[in-house]
C-alpha cells in the first residue's frame, strides 16, 4: 500500500536528473568490477609465467588444454609436473586464500562497523595457530596438522561467541570484540608455551615458518580442504551482502529496519570464520590482506556492500597472487607471505589513509 | 489501526525507568513526548518500537502484542527515525533510503525495481532526490535528516517514531523538518516524536504526553496540556509565556 | 632402464600391456631402477646412477658430502669462509638451496625441480610428519625422496643405506666400518665404567651458559651415549633454561659448552666458581669447524666429536689416543681435506 503521491512540485525538474545520477552511479560500478577482474587475470597470468622453474605461457596453456582434453601434452614431463602439481595448485591456492581473507575482512568491517577490523579479530588465526603448533609438536602428518588448525580456528571463534553471548551487554559487538581480544591473547600464550617446549632443531623452525605464513609446497591435495569451506563461506557472505549494509548501522536502527540482527550476526561470523580458518590452515597466518583489500575495493566500487563484497573477493585473489609471486621469486629462498603482506601492506595502508578518507568517515 | 501501550512499565534488566504508562496513537495523528533528560523518553520510545521488552504491561499494534510480532513484521508497521548521526560508511543517500525497503524484500534483501521506485519517490517527496548519488556523510545535517525521513517513508509503515528530530539541526532547518513531519501525518501515518522544546509540540503535534521521572504527569490535546503550570511541574523550573496580541499564539521560554 | 630381477613378460593380451602403460603415464614419473627401502619403510625408486642429490636439511647435506661430495647440489645454508677452509673448495662453495623440512619450507619446490636432482635426501626424525612430507614432495615433483634415520647410534646403518641408494656401496662401506670401529672401541671402554665413576656433565648453551638440554634431547645425544650423566637429564625433553643456583646444586664435574664467550668468561666469574667443573678447570669449548663436534647439525660430524668427548670425560681411559692424529684421519676420510697442524690446533681451540 503505497502512500507516496507523485513527485513533489519544487523538485520536479531535478527528480529526473536524480534518477539519471543514481543510474550513472550504478554504471560507474561496472568499470570498478572490471578493473578488479583485470587485476585478477593479470595476477594469474603473471603467477603462471614467473617462477624459479622457467615456464612460458604457451607451455602452460598447452598443459592445461591437454589436461582438459585428456591427451598428452607436447612438453617434457618435468614441465607438465611443475604446471599441474607444483605451480598450478599454488596459484589456485593463492587466489582462493586471497579471496577468502578479503571477503572475511569486508564482512567483519561491516559487521563491526569499523573499517580498521581484520578477519583475525575474533581469534580465528590464534586458534588455528595453536592447533597447528600442537599438530607439529605431536609430530602428526601434514594433513592432520591442517585439520587441527582448521578445527582450532573454528573452535576459538565459537568459544568467543559463546562467552560473548553469555555476558549481558547493551552492545553485543563491543563485547564480542573484547572477548576476541582476550581469548586471542590466551591462545597466543598457548602458542608460546608449545614453542617453548618444542624440539628446537626440527619442530621449532617448522612452527616458526608456519606462523609466518607460506604457500610453499602447496599440492593438489591441499586444494580440496581449501576449496570447499572457502566456496561455501564466500557464497553465504555474497548472498547476504545487502543485509550487510543494514548490519553496519547501529544495532537498534538495524532491528527497527526489520533485520534479525542476532541470527544474522551468527551467520556472518560463521561464514567468515569458515573461510578464514580454511585459509589459515592451508597457508599459515597471513595478515593485512583482510584489512587492505576491502579498502582498495572500496576505492574501486564504493562502500555499498552489495558491490563491495564481490569486488573484494576478486581483488583479494589478484592481490595475493601478486604477492605470492614475489614471495617465491624475489630471493633464492622463499620469503614468508606474512612478512611480505605486512611490508607491502603497511605503506599501502598509510597511503590509503592519506588519500582515501572520503570513502569512510 | 492504533499503537497502544497499557499499564506499561519500562526499563532495563537492572533498572526500572518508568511505570503506569498509558498511551495511544492513531493513524493520521501526531503525538509528542516531552520531558526532561533522564525522564524516560528514549526508553519509552525504544519500548514502543519493540527494541526493548516491556518490564510490565504491553505494547500492542492493531491489538497484537509487539513482542509477539516478528522483527520484520514490526518494521512494516513502525518506522524509526533516529537522531541524525555520523555513519561509519559513506553510503550514497539512495542506498540509505533503499535500506528502508529491507523489511519488504526477500531473505537476501536484493532490492527490486519496485523497491527502487518507492525509494526514489520517497526522496522526491521530501525534496532530496537530487542528493541520491551523494555520500551520506557529505550532505548537511538538515539534508541527512530529510534522507532519514525518506527512509522511514520508503518503509511504508503505519507509524513513524522520531527521536528528537531537530536536535542536531541548525535553526533554519528546524522549521522545515518539522513541517515535513507534520506532512507525514497528513499522508495518513501515525507520528510520535520526542522533543525538548514545548513550542515544537505546541506547533506541530496534536497531542502531547508529559513524562517526568518515568511517570506520565499529563496527556491530552496540546492546547489543554501544554500550560505553564504543567510545564513548570514537568521541568521543575519557572516558565515564561509570551503571547502574540494579534494572533493569540503562545510561546514558552525558560524562566 | 635395467630389468634385473624381473621375469620376461608372459604373452599377455595387448590390453593389459596398454593399461599398464597408461597407468605408468598417469602416475608420477619416477625414472626408477633400483628400489630401496628407506628408514621409514618406504620403497624409494632411485635411478641406478645417482649423480645429483638435493639435501632436504643440514644433516642430509653433511652425510652426502662425506660419502660422495661431487653429487651434492648445494647446502641448506651457504657455508661461511671459515667453514669452507675445511671443505673441498668447489663443493663447499656450492650455492644455498634452503631447507625442505616441515610445512614452511625455505626451499622453493620449483628451484628443486629446476636443479634436476636424481634424489632428494632427508636425514633426521622418522615420524609421521616427515614421512607424510616425503610422500607429498615425491608425488608433487616426481623425484625420488628418501628418508634416513639421523640418530647417532644409527650412523652405520644410515651410511650403508645411503650407499645403496646412490650406488656408492663401496665408499659407504669404508665410512660405515670406520664409524663401526670407532663406536665399538669407545663404547667398549665406556661401557665398562662403573655407574658411580660416570662423570656428571652439564651442557651449557647461550652466552650466560644457562640454557641446557634435557634428557634424551638430540643436543646431548653423544654425551649421553658415552655414559655420562647429564645433570639436567632427569626430565626428558628438549632445551630448557635453568638458574645458576640449580647448576650449583647439580655441581657437575664437567661442563661442555658451544658458546665461546661463555667459555672465555666463566673462569673469571666468581659466581660460577662454586661449581666443581669450573674449579677443576674442566670447562670445554666444543670445536665447530667446519661443522659442530657435539651439538648441531646432528649428523656424522659428531663422530670425531665422540673421540673429543671421550678424552674429556674419561681422560685416563683414552690417554692412548692422540686426538690430533684422529682429527687428521677423520678430516681426510670424511671431509676429504688434508689439514695442517696449525689448522688442527685452531679447530681444537674452538675458535671461529
Amino acid at each position: 500500500m503505497s502512500r507516496t503521491s507523485g513527485s513533489s512540485n519544487e523538485d520536479g525538474a531535478s527528480a529526473d536528473g536524480a534518477s539519471a545520477d543514481a543510474a550513472s552511479a550504478r554504471r560507474l560500478a561496472l568499470p570498478g568490477i572490471a578493473v578488479a577482474l583485470l587485476i585478477l587475470a593479470a595476477g594469474m597470468a603473471l603467477a603462471f609465467t614467473v617462477g624459479r622453474y622457467p615456464l612460458t605461457l604457451p607451455e602452460v596453456l598447452d598443459v592445461l588444454a591437454a589436461k582438459l582434453a585428456g591427451r598428452a601434452p607436447s612438453v617434457p614431463p618435468a614441465v607438465e609436473n611443475v604446471v599441474l602439481f607444483v605451480r598450478g595448485p599454488r596459484v589456485v591456492a593463492a587466489a582462493l586464500v586471497g579471496a577468502a581473507l578479503a571477503v572475511a575482512g569486508t564482512a567483519f568491517q561491516g559487521l563491526f562497523r569499523n573499517p580498521l577490523v581484520s578477519p583475525d579479530i575474533l581469534g580465528a588465526s590464534s586458534g588455528a595457530a595453536l592447533g597447528a603448533v600442537l599438530g607439529i609438536y605431536f609430530s602428526l602428518g601434514v594433513l592432520a596438522i591442517q585439520a587441527i588448525a582448521f578445527v582450532g580456528g573454528i573452535a576459538a571463534v565459537a568459544a568467543v561467541y559463546l562467552i560473548g553471548s553469555a555476558l549481558p551487554a547493551r552492545d553485543p559487538i563491543l563485547v564480542l570484540v573484547l572477548t576476541g581480544v582476550v581469548v586471542g591473547a590466551l591462545l597466543g600464550a598457548g602458542v608460546g608455551l608449545v614453542k617453548y617446549l618444542a624440539d628446537p632443531y626440527n619442530q621449532l623452525p617448522a612452527m616458526t615458518f608456519w606462523l609466518l605464513g607460506s604457500l610453499a609446497a602447496t599440492g593438489v591435495s591441499d586444494l580440496v580442504p581449501l576449496f570447499g569451506p572457502v566456496a561455501l563461506g564466500t557464497a553465504v557472505l555474497v548472498a547476504l551482502r545487502w543485509r550487510l549494509n543494514v548490519m553496519s548501522l547501529p544495532e537498534e536502527e538495524a532491528r527497527a529496519l526489520g533485520v534479525p540482527t542476532g541470527p544474522l550476526r551468527v551467520a556472518i561470523v560463521a561464514a567468515a570464520t569458515l573461510v578464514t580458518s580454511a585459509s589459515v590452515a592451508t597457508a599459515g597466518i597471513i595478515g593485512w590482506v583482510g584489512l587492505i583489500v576491502p579498502h582498495l575495493a572500496r576505492a574501486l566500487v564504493g562502500p555499498d556492500f552489495a558491490r563491495l563484497l564481490p569486488a573484494a573477493a576478486i581483488l583479494g585473489g589478484g592481490y595475493l597472487l601478486f604477492i605470492d609471486t614475489i614471495a617465491r621469486t624475489a630471493a633464492s629462498v622463499e620469503i614468508p607471505l606474512g612478512i611480505l603482506t605486512a611490508v607491502i601492506g603497511t605503506p599501502f595502508f598509510i597511503w590509503l589513509l592519506a588519500g582515501m578518507q572520503r570513502t569512510w568517515s | 489501526m492504533r499503537l497502544e501501550a497499557r499499564a506499561l512499565a519500562i526499563g532495563y534488566r537492572d533498572r526500572l525507568v518508568g511505570r503506569d504508562l498509558d498511551l495511544a496513537l492513531a493513524e493520521g495523528e501526531v503525538l509528542s513526548l516531552l520531558g526532561p533528560n533522564g525522564g524516560g523518553k528514549t526508553t519509552l520510545l525504544k519500548t514502543l518500537l519493540g527494541l526493548i521488552p516491556p518490564r510490565a504491561g504491553e505494547v500492542t499494534c492493531n491489538g497484537r502484542a509487539l513482542v509477539a510480532t516478528a522483527v520484520r513484521e514490526r518494521a512494516r508497521l513502525i518506522a524509526y527515525v533516529p537522531q541524525s548521526h555520523v555513519a561509519t560508511f559513506a553510503f550514497p543517500a539512495e542506498t540509505v533510503v533503499l535500506m528502508g525497503r529491507t523489511a519488504h524484500g526477500g531473505l537476501f534483501g536484493a532490492p527490486s525495481a519496485r523497491d527502487r521506485a518507492v525509494a526514489l519517490a520517497a526522496m522526491e517527496r521530501f525534496g532530496v532526490a537530487h542528493l541520491a548519488p551523494r555520500p551520506y556523510t557529505m550532505i548537511s545535517g538538515g539534508e541527512r535528516q530529510l534522507v532519514l525521513l525518506s527512509r522511514a517513508l520508503a518503509q511504508e509503515p503505519r507509524f513513524v517514531v522520531l527521536d528528537e528530530p531537530t536536535a542536531s539541526l541548525d535553526f533554519g532547518n528546524q522549521g522545515k523538518v518539522m513541517r515535513e513531519i507534520r506532512a507525514l501525518a497528513a499522508l495518513g501515518h501515525g507520528v510520535l516524536f520526542t522533543t525538548h522544546d514545548p513550542n515544537q509540540a505546541l506547533r506541530f503535534a496534536d497531542r502531547a504526553l508529559l513524562l517526568r521521572e518515568g511517570r506520565g504527569i499529563a496527556q491530552g490535546k496540546v492546547a489543554t496540556v501544554l500550560t505553564p503550570e504543567n510545564l513548570e511541574v514537568l521541568y521543575a523550573a519557572p516558565i515564561r509565556t509570551l503571547t502574540d496580541r494579534v494572533s493569540g499564539e503562545s510561546a514558552f521560554l525558560p524562566g | 632402464m635395467a630389468t634385473r630381477s624381473r621375469h620376461a613378460l608372459p604373452p599377455m593380451d595387448r590390453r593389459a600391456v596398454l593399461l599398464g602403460l597408461a597407468a605408468c603415464a598417469a602416475a608420477p614419473r619416477l625414472a626408477g631402477a633400483a628400489t630401496v627401502t628407506d628408514a621409514a619403510g618406504r620403497a624409494v625408486a632411485a635411478p641406478e646412477h645417482v649423480a645429483r642429490v638435493f639435501p632436504a636439511g643440514p644433516p642430509a647435506a653433511i652425510l652426502t658430502y662425506t660419502l660422495a661430495p661431487e653429487v651434492l647440489l648445494g647446502w641448506p645454508r651457504a657455508n661461511r669462509p671459515e667453514e669452507r677452509e675445511f671443505l673441498l673448495p668447489d663443493v663447499g662453495s656450492r650455492p644455498e638451496v634452503g631447507r625442505l623440512t616441515g610445512r614452511g619450507n625455505t626451499a622453493n619446490l620449483e628451484s628443486v625441480i629446476a636443479l634436476k636432482p636424481d634424489l632428494i635426501l632427508d636425514v633426521g626424525y622418522i615420524d609421521p610428519t616427515y614421512v607424510s612430507l616425503a610422500e607429498r614432495v615425491q608425488q608433487q615433483t616426481g623425484i625420488a625422496y628418501a628418508l634416513l634415520d639421523g640418530h647417532f647410534a644409527k650412523t652405520v646403518e644410515t651410511y650403508r643405506a645411503l650407499g645403496t641408494l646412490i650406488g656408492q656401496s663401496e665408499a659407504a662401506g669404508k665410512l660405515a666400518r670406520y664409524a663401526e670401529a670407532t663406536l665399538a672401541t669407545i663404547l667398549k671402554r665406556t661401557g665398562a665404567v662403573l655407574p658411580e665413576r660416570q662423570p656428571r656433565v652439564y651442557y651449557a648453551r647461550g652466552p650466560r651458559g644457562l640454557e641446557t638440554a634435557l634428557g634424551g634431547s638430540i643436543n646431548v645425544e653423544t654425551i649421553e651415549l658415552l655414559g655420562a650423566r647429564n645433570v639436567a637429564g632427569e626430565r626428558r625433553g628438549g632445551l630448557a633454561t635453568v638458574s645458576l643456583e640449580q647448576v650449583v646444586l647439580w655441581d657437575p664435574e664437567v661442563i661442555i659448552t658451544i658458546d665461546r664467550d661463555f667459555a672465555a668468561r666463566v673462569g673469571q666469574d666468581p659466581t660460577w666458581s662454586a661449581v666443581a667443573a669450573v674449579r677443576a678447570g674442566r670447562v670445554h669449548l666444543s670445536p665447530k669447524l667446519p661443522f659442530g663436534w657435539v651439538d648441531f647439525p646432528p649428523s656424522v660430524n659428531r663422530l670425531i666429536g665422540l673421540w673429543w668427548l671421550a678424552k674429556i670425560l674419561y681422560p685416563a681411559l683414552f690417554a692412548d689416543h692422540d686426538l690430533r692424529a684422529l682429527t687428521r684421519e677423520f678430516y681426510a676420510l670424511f671431509y676429504h681435506v688434508d689439514v695442517s697442524d696449525e689448522q688442527i690446533a685452531r679447530v681444537l681451540a674452538g675458535r671461529d
